[in-house]
């Protein structure tokens, strides 16, 4: 006989095995749906620029590219950014605000990323555009980055998208390391007569596995975000040459191009294989972020 | 003679510690059974291991018999929480739950052990356990009210009250006065001498003047080992071993 | 001289940080500023309920439609994604010593950092292709995946605080352990529980990517059965910005006004839950 315990066990390994099932299956299905294009062009298909339907030839280097530097651009302005408001909300700002400015932070990380997407296209790209794009490329144009004449939607929008979208994110993961930090400590980095910004800097010294984390994981999400890119990148398949050229990401490469794709016989296959490429950047980014995370939680 | 509970050969690991070492003792009916020594003794765990609520902690091995009216309750086809049902505990943190009402968290074991057939009797039963546990006039207007706005005596003795209602054969206390006041401690004591009458308690405890104070029988503890065991005025009259002589003398930590 | 200098740039850092904060923190008043003054003079009643209006021509319409369907697919998620992730949660939390736990933790932590894009692509594989439709349910299973390490990870951090001795407590009144944990400590753990069913509510009612490999987004039908394609508030706002319609990018603006404040909602009752004071 069984009793209650143990049947209570099982039911909860069951539920457990659902969810360790669908991690699985998400990782069959990118493999099983991605292999006929592997079968057929190998690993080109990656370094190859083209998106060709009708003779059925497809190379995802242009959306690679696009999901890297759009989110070299979000990672680069977010994570001063992110240190900022962590350091900010922890030590500087009145305690009566802080709980507010730690609100408004997680607000911002929970806002639904269409909404981004939305203000993205029609608020942000056009004053972008106006005053930053435009006159970079008027006065630095000769510098390679900044060489096209921009237009609204484009890789270098996306970038700053991105930046505001993971910003609350990583900077929450900071914030929580840079509280947990053993009051003692500070008090040392005090009583050695050090400035308040010599004691910041000393303590972010001292977080720095955390800021290691935040910036991993944000880029992860940014590699991986869909719809708010969709919205602002252009979606336009050429190999980018210019932060201010439109482009595409594998993840908006993907939103764009399914509805077409069950009318071709490699089309899905070139996508499923896109996923399978971001998810396998994605999970080494991520697994690095969870690293750093881990030696923040055990070195307490 | 029947006796209360017996403790047979009892072992327990921790992992690779062994923290129980071949213990055995058996307790009569009716007495305040102390169970003392230093802390780290294994005293909480050789408590935990009467009720299984070692079981709990995934660690843990027991090996060994604990009977209650001759039924091992290690042995198969045992039911884990009958076994619980017989012992009402009191533990070393006042541990009312918080988010309930002083009536809830009387009422809770009975209700959900179907102890009582209707809420009239539900109500006797927590009256009673409430009188019991010498709680009863200071609560009774206020017994909707949340557990937490009670003092650290008074939670306490709501804890005794919780462990009352389930009509439990044994009572097992686990320092029930290690985290209160000298008055609050004495007012448990007095209680415990009182609850005698119905229950066997036996009361695990690192303070040798309490287990003379309040125990009838008493036993040793020292690194997992039952040093010595008897008559609490023997024990602390004529000590058999010299680590318990060292240890009631006030010698030992 | 040399404490003088110290001075100046310990000012000026601080200076720069609290601007960088600020900077930082712009966007999401620009964000509701806008939303709402773009898109709340057209929310009404008829807007709730009324079928989007034609791309011209026509009156103003309404985003029935897509409301009837992120309130079935959330629904739908919460109660598949909810009960998975919330049991899941509790064996991570009460049995974090197995093998099994650790794995299946880690395996969390990595999913939800999974793009949500993917996870579509799976329910369009196991949902969508076989039925050679878009439908109802693909949406809802790919939301519910989405949410499930959320639950999963927050349940196991509510049942994760409730203190050890109110645990022992709980097993010594000789109850079972189903008994011990969904009766006595799910009403401990309730604060923790319910701000991760509010996370998990929040993130399928927000979530986007996934619908547009599963549920297409019908525009002029209501709900008809789940094994029909459906629409949703953030797919409907993707598709409409997305299009060269004037009158469709108002629609958007206005579902957006309304998305915002459904998550405003959900936010601030999770904050409300956790501020309650600590008894």
């Amino acid at each position: 006989m069984m009793d209650s315990e143990k049947i209570f066990l099982l039911f909860l390994i069951v539920f457990v095995s659902i969810s360790l099932l669908i991690v699985a299956g998400i990782v069959t299905s990118l493999i099983i749906n991605s292999y006929p294009i592997f079968l057929r062009d190998g690993f080109s298909f990656i370094f190859k620029s083209v998106w060709n339907p009708v003779k059925e030839d497809y190379g995802i280097l242009p959306a690679l590219l696009g999901t890297l530097i759009s989110s070299a651009i979000a990672i680069s302005i977010a994570m001063p950014l992110a240190i900022s408001l962590a350091i900010f909300s922890a030590e500087i700002a009145p305690t009566s605000v802080r709980g507010f400015i730690n609100s408004v932070s997680d607000l911002m990380a929970s806002l639904p990323s269409v909404i981004y997407g939305l203000w993205g296209l029609y608020v942000l790209a056009p004053i972008l555009n106006q005053y930053i794009m435009t006159p970079l490329h008027q006065y630095l144009g000769f510098i390679p980055l900044f060489s096209t004449k921009p237009i609204p939607t484009n890789l270098f929008t996306a970038g700053v998208l991105l930046a505001i979208m993971i910003t609350p994110f990583s900077s929450s993961i900071i914030r929580e390391a840079y509280n947990a930090i053993p009051h003692h400590l500070k008090e040392a980095a005090y009583s050695l007569g050090m400035t308040r910004w010599e004691v910041i800097r000393t303590l972010l010294g001292y977080i720095k596995s955390a800021i290691l984390a935040g910036a991993f994981l944000a880029l992860g999400r940014a590699m991986g975000e869909t719809v708010a890119v969709a919205m602002v990148v252009g979606n336009t398949f050429t190999l980018p040459r210019s932060l201010f050229d439109m482009g595409y990401t594998i993840s908006s490469l993907i939103a764009n191009q399914f509805p077409n794709a069950e009318a071709y016989s490699y089309m899905m296959p070139a996508l499923y294989s896109g996923a399978l490429v971001l998810f396998t950047i994605g999970l080494i980014i991520n697994l690095a972020g969870l690293y750093w995370i881990r030696r923040v939680v055990t070195r307490g | 003679m029947s006796w209360a509970i017996e403790v047979q050969n009892l072992n327990v690991w921790y992992g690779d510690k062994h923290i129980i070492k071949n213990v055995s003792f058996r307790v009569p009916k009716n007495v305040i059974f102390a169970i003392m020594g230093p802390s780290g003794c294994g005293k909480s765990t050789l408590l935990r291991a009467m009720n299984r609520l070692l079981d709990l902690n995934p660690h843990a091995r027991v090996e060994g018999q604990v009977k209650i009216n001759g039924i091992n309750i290690y042995g198969d086809n045992v039911d884990v929480t009958w076994v619980r049902r017989q012992f009402g505990m009191v533990f070393q943190i006042p541990n009312p739950f918080p988010h309930l009402s002083i009536y809830e968290n009387v009422a809770l074991g009975p209700k959900l052990n179907g102890l009582v057939k209707d809420k009239s009797q539900l109500d006797e039963l927590v009256k009673q356990a409430l009188q019991k546990a010498y709680l009863w006039d200071e609560v009774k207007n206020d017994l909707r009210k949340p557990a937490s706005m009670l003092s650290g005596g008074q939670q306490q003795r709501l804890c005794i009250a919780r462990a009352l209602a389930l009509k439990p054969r044994i009572i097992l206390m686990d320092e029930p006065t290690a985290n209160l006041d000298p008055v609050a401690s004495s007012k448990i004591e007095e209680l415990l001498l009182e609850l005698k009458e119905d229950y066997t308690i036996i009361i695990v405890t690192h303070n040798p003047q309490q287990a003379a104070r309040v125990s009838d029988y008493v036993a040793f503890l020292y690194m997992g080992e039952l040093i010595e065991i008897g008559e609490t005025s023997t024990v602390f009259t004529r000590p058999s071993n010299i680590l318990t002589e060292k240890y009631v003398l006030g010698r030992m930590g | 001289m040399r404490l003088n200098k110290r001075k100046i740039i310990d000012r000026l850092m601080l200076g720069i940080i609290s601007a960088l904060a600020i900077a930082s923190a712009i966007p999401i008043f620009a964000i509701a500023v806008n939303v709402y003054s773009e898109g709340a003079r057209y929310i009404s009643l008829n807007f709730l309920i009324d079928l989007p209006p034609p791309p011209v021509g026509g009156g103003g319409g309404g985003i029935g439609p897509a409301l009837v369907g992120t309130l079935v697919l959330v629904a739908l998620a919460l109660a598949i994604g909810g009960s998975i992730g919330f049991f899941t949660g509790l064996y991570l939390s009460e049995f974090s010593h197995t093998r099994l736990a650790q794995y299946t933790q880690m395996f969390l932590q990595v999913m939800v950092e999974f793009p949500t894009i993917i996870v579509g692509l799976f329910a369009y594989m196991i949902l969508v292709a076989p039925l050679k439709r878009f439908n109802a349910l693909a949406g809802a299973i790919a939301l519910s995946i989405v949410i499930i390490p959320y639950i999963a990870l927050n349940v196991r951090e509510a049942y994760k605080s409730i203190p050890y001795t109110l645990k022992e407590a709980a097993f010594s009144l000789g109850v079972s352990a189903p008994i011990a944990y969904l009766r006595i400590l799910l009403s401990a753990a309730r604060r923790g529980v319910l701000t991760a069913l509010l996370i998990g509510l929040a993130k399928a009612a927000g979530e986007t990517a996934p619908l547009l490999l599963t549920i297409l987004g019908t525009t002029f039908t209501y709900f008809g059965g789940l094994d029909q394609p459906i629409n949703a508030i953030p797919l409907l706002i993707y598709n409409f910005a997305l299009s060269p319609y004037e009158k469709w990018h108002q629609v958007a603006w206005g579902a957006a006004a309304v998305l915002l404040t459904i998550i405003l909602a959900i936010f601030i009752v999770s904050r409300l839950i956790v501020k309650e004071v600590k008894v």
